[in-house]
C-alpha cells in the first residue's frame, strides 16, 4: 500500500485512459524511425521502410551507403581504406577536422601494432603521428599514450592496452560517422534518444508529485502497476 | 625529429611528383590520388610537396584534362577525364586549405580560371570539387581580390548564389566575405540584390547559413547607407532572423550572428536601441567564451569590437561579470595563443575608460598574469599585454600609489623597447607613457632600470611614430619631475639632439619635443637654465621652429615652453625677446603676432602668457621689452583682444593688463 505520502495516486486504468486521449500522428513516428535508420546508417532497412511506408528520408540514401562503407572500414581496422573513402566523399572533412584526422592516424598505428608490425609502426609513428603533435600541441598527451604501446612487450596487458580494444575502433568509427553527417548538413545524432531522455526526465519530475504507472523498461515501454512495489 | 620528406609505399615523393607528368593518363590519375590522400589533413606533407613543385604539376594536369575535348571514343576515357578533373581540383583545394604558401602556389600556377570552369560542368561531382577548392582559396587573404564593380563579375557571383548546389552558394558567400571592402562595393552588391539572396540562404542548411551570416556582415560593415536598407527590408525580417540565430544550437552560428549584429550596432545604433540588443550580445559572447575551440578563441575579439570606445557598453559588460570570466580564463592557463591574445585585448578594452573595471581586475590578482604575458613568445600577445597595461595604468589612483613603478613591470617593458617588432615597441611605449606619470616620485626606479637611456635612444629611431611616442613618454616622465630626474633626461637625450628633434621633419615629433622642453623648463626657476645648455641651442631651435610652424599644436607647445622660459631672469627674458624678433627677416611678421590672430583658442592664450611673463612690471628690463613690443604693434593687438570670444583668452588678457599697469 502507498505510504502516508501526499502524492496523488493514479491507477493504471486511469492512466491508460488518459494516454488514449493523446493523439500521435503516424507520419511523425515514421519520420522518427526513418531518421534513426538514416543516422545510424541502416541503408537497406531505410530503403525498405521508405518503400513500405512511403516516408521520404531527409537525406539522399546513396550517401548513406558511402558513409557506411567508411564506418565499416574503420570497424574492421582498414583505416587507410577508410581515409581514402572519406577523401573521395568529401576532401574537406579531414582537412578541416584535425582531431578526427589525428584519431584516424592513431588508429592506423594501433592496427599496425596489433598485427605485430613493429618496425613499420615505429616508422609510421615517427613520420605520420609525430608531426601531428608538432602541428597541434593539444594532441601531445594522446600521442604519448599511443606511442607508449610500442614500449611494451605484452601490449594487451599494458596500462594503455585499452587502445587495442574493439571499443577504440568503434569510438573512431563513430567520430568519422558524425563528421560525415555534419559535412552533409545533417544532424549527427538521431532524434529518438532525445525523446526517450525527455521521457525519463519527465517521469523523474512527476515522481516527486504523483504515483503513477511508470515505464521502467524503455525497450518494452511496459507500464508498471503503481500498486506494486 | 622526424624528417619532413614523406616516403610512400610506391617510392619517393619526388617520384610521385614526376609521375604527375606521365604521358599515361591512368598513371597520372593514380599519382594524383596518392598525392591527394597523402596531403589531406597533413600540413607537414603539404609544405614538403609544395617545395617539390607539386602544385604547378597538378595545375598542369587540371589544365590538360579541362582542355581535352575529344578522346579515344571509349567510355573509359571520359570517365578518366572526369576523375582527373575531380582529383586534381581536390588536391589543389587541399594545398590551399589553411596553408598560405599553398594558396600562393595555386594562384601563381594560374589554376584559378581552370577551377572556375569546373563550376559550369554538367557533372555534379566536378562542380562540387571545383567549388570546394575555390572556397578554400577564398578563405585566405592571399586569394586575388574579386572586383564586384565589374558587371560580368557581379553576374557570375549572382549565378553562384542562385545555384542549387550547397558548395557553389557557399563559394559565392566566401567570395563576398573575402573581397567586399569598400562602400562602393557594398552598395553595388546591395543594388544587385545580393543581400536578399543571402537572407534567403540564412534559412538554408547549416553551412549556407553560416556562410551567409559572414557575408552579410561584410556588406553591412561601416556602411550607413546599405545597413538601414537591409534592416528595414520586409519590416525587419532580416534583423529578426539574425537575432534568432544568436541562440542557435551551433556555437559557430551564434558567434557569426553576434558578429553580424555587432556590425549593425556599430553602423546604425538606432536599430539596437530599445531592444537591449547590446546587453544580450554581451551575455551571448561571454557564454561563447566557454567554447573550447576556435569559436571560444574568436568570441573575445568580438567582445572587444563591441565594447571598444563605448563606456556605456563597458559598464554593461562589467555588470555582466565579464572581468571575472575573462580573468578566470586567463588564470586557467591558455594553450592557444590566439585565445590569450583575445582575452588580453578584451580586458584592455573593458578597462580602457572605467576605474571600477581596472580596480576589479587588480582585486582579482590578475595583474601578474598580464605582466607575465609581456615575455610571451608570440608577438601579438606581447602587444596585447602592453595595450592591457596601458589601459590599467590609466588608473590615477594606482599611479598615485606607485603600483606600476616596480621592477616586475618596468624591466620586461623596457626589454620590449628592443623588440624586433615595431608594433611591440609602440605598444610598450604606450604603456610606459602612462606609467611614468608616477606621482609618488619613484621615478628613480625607472631611471635605474635604464629607462631614460632607452627612451632617448628610441627618440632617434628611424620610424617617426617611434620617435614621437618615445618623446611623449619622456615628456610624461618629466612632468612635475625633480631636478635629478630632469638632469638625467637632458644628459641622456642631449641638448643638441633635442634641438634637432624640435626641427624634425615630422610634425608629431616636433610637437612632442617642444612639449618635453616645456616640461623640462617648468617648475622652479633653475629649470629655465636647461633651455640655455650648449649655448642656448634649444631656445634657438624653438624660435626657428615657431617661425615656420603651420600647425596650431606646435605653436601651443612652443609658446608654453617660451612662457616658462620667460619666467626666468632678465637675461633669459631678453633672450626670449630675441627669439620673437630675430627670425624671419625684415618683412615677415613676428610669429607671435600671427599666433595672436590665430583661430585656435589655446594658441592665443599661450601667446598672451608669453607676453605676461615678458612684461611683468617688477622685473628689470620690463620697460624696454614693453617698448619693443609696442613698436611692433603687439600691445595694440593685445588691447584689441578685450572682447575675444574665448573666455580663457579674455581672462589672460585681463591678467596681462593687471601685470603691466
Amino acid at each position: 500500500m502507498a505510504q502516508g505520502s501526499s502524492k496523488k495516486v493514479i491507477t493504471k486504468e486511469d492512466w491508460e485512459k488518459r494516454l488514449n486521449d493523446v493523439k500521435i500522428r503516424k507520419e511523425d513516428m515514421n519520420k522518427l524511425v526513418m531518421n534513426f535508420l538514416v543516422t545510424e546508417g541502416f541503408v537497406d532497412a531505410a530503403e525498405k521502410f521508405r518503400k513500405e511506408s512511403g516516408t521520404e528520408p531527409d537525406i539522399d540514401l546513396s550517401t548513406i551507403t558511402d558513409r557506411m562503407a567508411v564506418k565499416k572500414a574503420v570497424q574492421c581496422g582498414n583505416v587507410e581504406d577508410a581515409i581514402e573513402k572519406v577523401n573521395d566523399l568529401n576532401p574537406e572533412i579531414l582537412d578541416t577536422n584535425p582531431q578526427l584526422f589525428f584519431h584516424l592516424q592513431q588508429q592506423r598505428l594501433i592496427e599496425l601494432i596489433r598485427n605485430g608490425k613493429v618496425e613499420e609502426a615505429l616508422e609510421f609513428a615517427q613520420e605520420e603521428l609525430a608531426p601531428r603533435g608538432e602541428e597541434n600541441q593539444s594532441f601531445l598527451e594522446e600521442l604519448e599514450r599511443t606511442v607508449a604501446l610500442l614500449a611494451f612487450e605484452d601490449v594487451s596487458n599494458c596500462p594503455v592496452g585499452d587502445l587495442l580494444d574493439m571499443s577504440q575502433r568503434l569510438k573512431t568509427a563513430s567520430e568519422v560517422n558524425a563528421a560525415i553527417l555534419t559535412s552533409q548538413s545533417h544532424e549527427k545524432d538521431p532524434k529518438l534518444p532525445s525523446l526517450l531522455k525527455m521521457l525519463v526526465w519527465a517521469q523523474n519530475q512527476l515522481d516527486e508529485k504523483a504515483i503513477y504507472p511508470r515505464i521502467k523498461d524503455l525497450s518494452t515501454a511496459k507500464l508498471e502497476d503503481p500498486s506494486a512495489s | 625529429m622526424p624528417s619532413a620528406s614523406p616516403s610512400t609505399s610506391s617510392g619517393r615523393p619526388a617520384d610521385l611528383v614526376s609521375r604527375l607528368a606521365s604521358p599515361d593518363r591512368g598513371a597520372r590519375l593514380r599519382a594524383l590520388r596518392e598525392l591527394k590522400n597523402q596531403i589531406i589533413g597533413n600540413r607537414t606533407k603539404k609544405l614538403a610537396y609544395l617545395k617539390l613543385g607539386a602544385v604547378p604539376a597538378v595545375a598542369a594536369v587540371l589544365a590538360d584534362a579541362s582542355d581535352d575535348g575529344g578522346g579515344d571514343g571509349d567510355g573509359s576515357c571520359c570517365c578518366r577525364r572526369h576523375d582527373l578533373l575531380v582529383q586534381s581540383a581536390a588536391a589543389l583545394g587541399s594545398f590551399a586549405c589553411g596553408v598560405d604558401a599553398g594558396v600562393r602556389a595555386v594562384v601563381d600556377a594560374g589554376a584559378l580560371p581552370w577551377l572556375r570552369r569546373l563550376l559550369v560542368s554538367p557533372d555534379e561531382k566536378v562542380v562540387d570539387s571545383g567549388a570546394r577548392s575555390l572556397k578554400m582559396i577564398y578563405q585566405s587573404k592571399l586569394a586575388p581580390k574579386y572586383d564586384f564593380l565589374d558587371h560580368q563579375n557581379l553576374e557570375f557571383l549572382l549565378s553562384l548564389l542562385n545555384s542549387k548546389n550547397d558548395n557553389v552558394t557557399g563559394l559565392g558567400a566566401s567570395i563576398i566575405t573575402h573581397s567586399c571592402q569598400t562602400s562602393a562595393e557594398q552598395w553595388a552588391l546591395y543594388e544587385a540584390g545580393v543581400f536578399q539572396k543571402l537572407v534567403d540562404l540564412i534559412g538554408g542548411s547549416v553551412s549556407q547559413r553560416d556562410a551567409s551570416l559572414e557575408s552579410l556582415t561584410a556588406i553591412i560593415r561601416n556602411n550607413h547607407e546599405v545597413t538601414p536598407k537591409i534592416l528595414e527590408f520586409e519590416n525587419g525580417r532580416a534583423l529578426n532572423l539574425i537575432i534568432k540565430f544568436t541562440i542557435d544550437k551551433s556555437p559557430r552560428t551564434r558567434l557569426l550572428a553576434c558578429a553580424c549584429l555587432i556590425a549593425v550596432s556599430k553602423t546604425s545604433s538606432r536599430y539596437v536601441e530599445g531592444i537591449e540588443l547590446e546587453s544580450k550580445l554581451i551575455y551571448r559572447l561571454l557564454e561563447l567564451l566557454e567554447d573550447p575551440g576556435q569559436v571560444g578563441d574568436e568570441a573575445s575579439f568580438a567582445l572587444s569590437s563591441l565594447i571598444e570606445e563605448k563606456e556605456d557598453l563597458q559598464k554593461l559588460a562589467f555588470e555582466a561579470n565579464a572581468i571575472n570570466k575573462l580573468c578566470f580564463h586567463l588564470q586557467n592557463g591558455l594553450s592557444c595563443p590566439k585565445r590569450l591574445q583575445g582575452i588580453l585585448l578584451a580586458l584592455a578594452n573593458i578597462c580602457s575608460k572605467l576605474e571600477i573595471c581596472r580596480s576589479k581586475l587588480l582585486d582579482l590578482q590578475a595583474f601578474d598574469l598580464v605582466s607575465d604575458a609581456l615575455r610571451h613568445d608570440c608577438t601579438d600577445i606581447r602587444v596585447a599585454a602592453c595595450i592591457c597595461l596601458r589601459s590599467l595604468s590609466r588608473s590615477v589612483k594606482n599611479l598615485s600609489a606607485g603600483y606600476f613603478m616596480n621592477e616586475t613591470v618596468i624591466i620586461p617593458l623596457l626589454q620590449l623597447l628592443h623588440d624586433p617588432s615595431i608594433s611591440v615597441q609602440l605598444a610598450a611605449l604606450g604603456a610606459i607613457s602612462n606609467i611614468v606619470i608616477d606621482f609618488t616620485r619613484r621615478k628613480s626606479n625607472f631611471i635605474h632600470c635604464g629607462g631614460v637611456k632607452l627612451l632617448a635612444e628610441l627618440s632617434m629611431a628611424m620610424d617617426p611614430v617611434v620617435r614621437s611616442h618615445s618623446l611623449r613618454a619622456l615628456k610624461n616622465l618629466t612632468f612635475l619631475a625633480d631636478r635629478k630626474c630632469k638632469e638625467v633626461v637632458l644628459s641622456e637625450i642631449t641638448a643638441s639632439s633635442l634641438a634637432s628633434l624640435i626641427r624634425d621633419p615630422e610634425s608629431a615629433v616636433q610637437e612632442q619635443a617642444l612639449a618635453l622642453v616645456r616640461n623640462l623648463v617648468d617648475g622652479c626657476v633653475q629649470s629655465v637654465d636647461y633651455a640655455f645648455t650648449e649655448n642656448g641651442i634649444i631656445l634657438d631651435a624653438i624660435g626657428r621652429q615657431l617661425q615656420y610652424a603651420s600647425k596650431a599644436e606646435i605653436g601651443i607647445q612652443g609658446m608654453y615652453a617660451l612662457s616658462n622660459i620667460a619666467s626666468g631672469s632678465k637675461v633669459q627674458k631678453d633672450a626670449v625677446m630675441d627669439q620673437l624678433f630675430q627670425h624671419g627677416g625684415m618683412n615677415t611678421q613676428p610669429f607671435i603676432m600671427r599666433f595672436l590672430h590665430s583661430n585656435d583658442n589655446q594658441l592665443r592664450t599661450a601667446s598672451i602668457w608669453v607676453l605676461i611673463n615678458l612684461t611683468t612690471s617688477y622685473c628689470p628690463g620690463a620697460a624696454g621689452r614693453v617698448l619693443k613690443l609696442r613698436n611692433a604693434g603687439i600691445i595694440l593687438q593685445l588691447k584689441s583682444m578685450t572682447n575675444d570670444p574665448c573666455l580663457d583668452v579674455k581672462v589672460v588678457q585681463k591678467i596681462y593688463h593687471l601685470n603691466v599697469h
